[in-house]
């Protein structure tokens, strides 16, 4: 069915012979009121129209009824009605209705098919059917957009995630080695202690022996031999104890430093915004991107004395992290990473420079795009950095980076302290 | 795998040869204390230093982390393998992406797994194994008739559900050797425990899982009760902590992921057919084979129990 059929009100035309008195008379009548204009037909052709506008006009002019009453209706018709065909789409219709209808709206448009009459349609009912369409457009591109929010919401999750299953794999490592050696180094103690319990209830029974009232000879000789025997015994030298119990404090307060780091890092005891020591943030975004870190580069720290600033630190602990696993990455074999702090008047800035690979100009451009990666795939979401740039935009601050392709790049971080504000 | 051409002939005398190598001195410290007592114990924070070892002395046993700077442990047991074979591999790491795991399968060929931190005794007792095994390896090989040799009849053994795979086994391996090779294909438990009660399998190339169920327990079994066949994983799962399982508890030659390229495929086909001829030829090398026996998770599933009714009732083939 055609989109204007319902539209369509099927109104018995003029004949071009039809007097304007004859029109007024019509335009009088109850079941003519909603009509602007009528159409004049003849053959089934439509002429033009006749409106309620031009019709009042004649009325209300000195003699007009007298002088034109009794012409034909051709002789003040509009012979350039609007037409549309019945079987064009609303779209079209409305476009051209709208492109084309006389303001203020004083006529009803023809709708026609194949050239033929058929009826008129009302303007202000294609608008209420268009505002309709509108409307539920609307609706649509609302539930559009927060289908994207949300798939874009848990794009930035998957990143945290993908960050996150970095860190845990590195902090794993972290942990599990001094754990490794801590765990076994007890075991090994464990073993020494009942060496030593043996060693020393032999010596005991043999004290006891001695200083009984009566010295058993043959007894003696036998816990002398025993204890001989448990001297000779291959075990583990005081020395190499002494150095396992080192070794496992050293473990313990490794292990106890990467978790207060981690708590650190993470600041979920911590207010969402704080007055923050940007230098502390990044030894501890050092501390946990570490693993990766020391197998590729050597980080040099450049620290200088900067003002606090207002951020929200776990945010920020991630835009640093991101930054420096990136630098690690960028390195094949072996390079430096410089870490830098400065501040002037009104910003601190951070600064992260590798000897990496570089990124060429092409490239340069598009890195902050979402979904940009040039990592292989399931190893980088391409979101780090763009998630980087918009943490660091909400607090104010810019995202820079200058590379050259061969040497290296450098990312810096700015991020106003207030302190220049005051 | 054959034995190098100077294989020292004289006994194992003395205390048999252990080289730990890891980043972390404290490590070292810990392992030489805890094994001092039964081995020669040689360690290292250094790859290279470490192949310099090897090749200056008989290691019966080599333990080394996965993540260490300059030379990571993959590399390390890759090179190992070529300087040398005869020695077992083991890595001990803290946490190993899949990468690596499958890279130390497939280029380092290693014996075992063992995760840090580690028990004193499991530990113990898989490097005693190590050593065991490296020790029979020594002992100059009483030949042992090739059963047929070229003309023995080498089937190969594909398990999934998807036609795709036996697809391409068939087809790289007709393409390479026309009428050598019968491969059988089994999508569901029944038809496998059939195929291995009719025929000799010489490799096995398997999904891990079959129908939505695991069959894990079915390839572990399998090289549990004959050892001489070959197990090549070709799979769509990535999972580190099941392909650990299949190490330890299947010796898996090989772990390819989906989709593998035809030249993969053929190649670890090849050499699990190769490395399914020495079994044969040793029984000691089977030794090499051989797999944790996990008490708890044997039986578990109602695959495992069919299964191991059935070993239970075939009888060992001869050799």
């Amino acid at each position: 069915m055609s989109e204007l059929q319902s539209l369509l009100v099927r109104v018995p035309p003029l004949s071009p012979e039809q007097t304007i008195n004859e029109l007024g008379d019509l335009f009088l009548r109850q079941e003519y009121r909603r009509f602007l204009c009528l159409p004049v037909v003849d053959n089934g052709q439509a002429r033009g129209v006749v409106s309620r506008d031009r019709m009042q006009g004649i009325y209300m002019s000195r003699y007009g009824r007298e002088l034109l009453g009794r012409k034909p209706v051709t002789a003040v018709m509009n012979r350039q009605p609007l037409v549309v065909d019945l079987d064009s789409d609303m779209e079209e219709a409305s476009h051209y209705i709208t492109a084309n209808v006389r303001l203020p709206i004083t006529e009803d448009f023809i709708i026609a098919r194949g050239g033929e009459y058929l009826g008129v349609g009302h303007v202000v009912d294609l608008l209420r059917v268009m505002q309709g369409r509108l409307r539920h457009r609307n609706e649509e591109v609302a539930r559009a957009y927060s289908r994207l929010k949300s798939s874009q919401a848990q794009l930035v999750q998957s990143e945290k995630m993908a960050s996150l299953g970095q860190m845990v794999a590195g902090v794993a490592h972290e942990i599990n080695t001094p754990l490794g050696y801590v765990k076994n180094n007890i075991g090994l103690a464990r073993e020494f202690f009942e060496h030593l319990r043996g060693q020393l209830s032999a010596y005991e029974g043999l004290i006891d022996a001695l200083t009984a009232g009566s010295p058993d000879e043959a007894d003696i000789e036998a816990r002398l031999a025993s204890i001989a025997s448990l001297r000779a015994e291959e075990g583990f030298s005081p020395e190499d104890v002494a150095g396992l119990f080192e070794d496992t404090v050293y473990g313990v307060d490794q292990i106890s430093e990467i978790v207060v780091n981690l708590r650190d890092f993470s600041r979920l005891d911590h207010a969402p915004v704080d007055s923050v020591d940007l230098n502390k943030s990044l030894d501890g975004a050092l501390l946990i991107a570490r693993n990766v870190l020391k197998h590729k580069a050597e980080v040099h720290k450049r620290y200088a004395e900067i003002p606090p600033v207002s951020c929200a630190p776990s945010q920020i602990n991630q835009v640093f992290l991101n930054l420096l696993t990136n630098a690690a990455q960028a390195i094949n074999e072996r390079g430096h990473i410089l870490v830098k702090t400065e501040a002037d008047a009104r910003y601190v800035h951070v600064t992260v420079q590798d000897t990496g690979r570089g990124i060429d100009q092409e490239q340069l451009a598009k890195i902050f795009d979402p979904f940009y990666t040039t990592k292989p795939v399931g190893q980088g979401t391409g979101l780090g950095l763009t998630i980087a740039y918009q943490i660091v935009e909400r607090h104010g601050g810019k995202i820079r980076v200058a590379s050259r392709v061969g040497e290296g790049s450098k990312f810096c971080v700015s991020l106003p302290h207030g302190r220049g504000l005051n | 795998m054959a034995l190098p051409a100077h294989a020292p002939d004289r006994p194992p005398a003395g205390r048999p040869t252990v080289l730990f190598v890891d980043d972390e001195e404290r490590i070292l410290r810990s392992l030489r204390m805890m094994f001092a007592r039964d081995y020669k114990v040689l360690s290292t924070t250094s790859g290279h230093e470490a192949i310099d070892l090897l090749r200056g002395e008989r290691v019966h046993a080599l333990v080394s982390d996965q993540r260490m700077p300059i030379m990571p442990g993959v590399e390390l047991l890759r090179q190992a393998r070529q300087v040398s074979p005869n020695t077992m591999r083991l890595l001990l790491t803290g946490y190993s992406d899949f990468e690596s795991v499958a890279g130390s399968i497939n280029e380092g060929e290693i014996f075992r797994f063992v995760s840090k931190p580690w028990n004193a005794d499991e530990f113990r007792a898989t490097v005693a194994k190590a050593v065991d095994i490296a020790q029979q390896l020594e002992l100059p090989e009483v030949p042992v008739a090739r059963a047929g040799g070229a003309s023995g009849e080498e089937g190969i053994l594909v398990i999934d559900d998807d036609p795709g795979t036996v697809d391409l086994v068939r087809s790289v391996v007709e393409a390479h050797q026309p009428g050598r090779h019968r491969v059988d294909w089994a999508a569901d438990v029944e038809t496998v425990l059939r195929v291995l009660e009719e025929r000799e399998i010489a490799v096995v190339v398997s999904e891990v899982r079959l129908g939505g169920e695991d069959i894990t327990e079915l390839i572990k079994s399998l090289k549990r009760h004959q050892p001489h066949i070959v197990a090549l994983a070709l799979t769509g799962y990535q999972d580190s902590a099941m392909l650990i399982h299949l190490i330890n508890q299947a010796q898996i030659h090989r772990y390819m992921l989906k989709p593998v390229r035809p030249n993969t495929t053929l190649r670890a086909i090849e050499s699990g057919l190769e490395r399914h001829r020495a079994l044969k030829s040793s029984p000691r090398l089977t030794s090499r084979h051989q797999v944790e026996v996990m008490p708890s998770t044997t039986a578990h599933s109602a695959v495992a129990k069919r299964i191991l009714g059935f070993f239970r009732n075939l009888a060992p083939r001869p050799n």
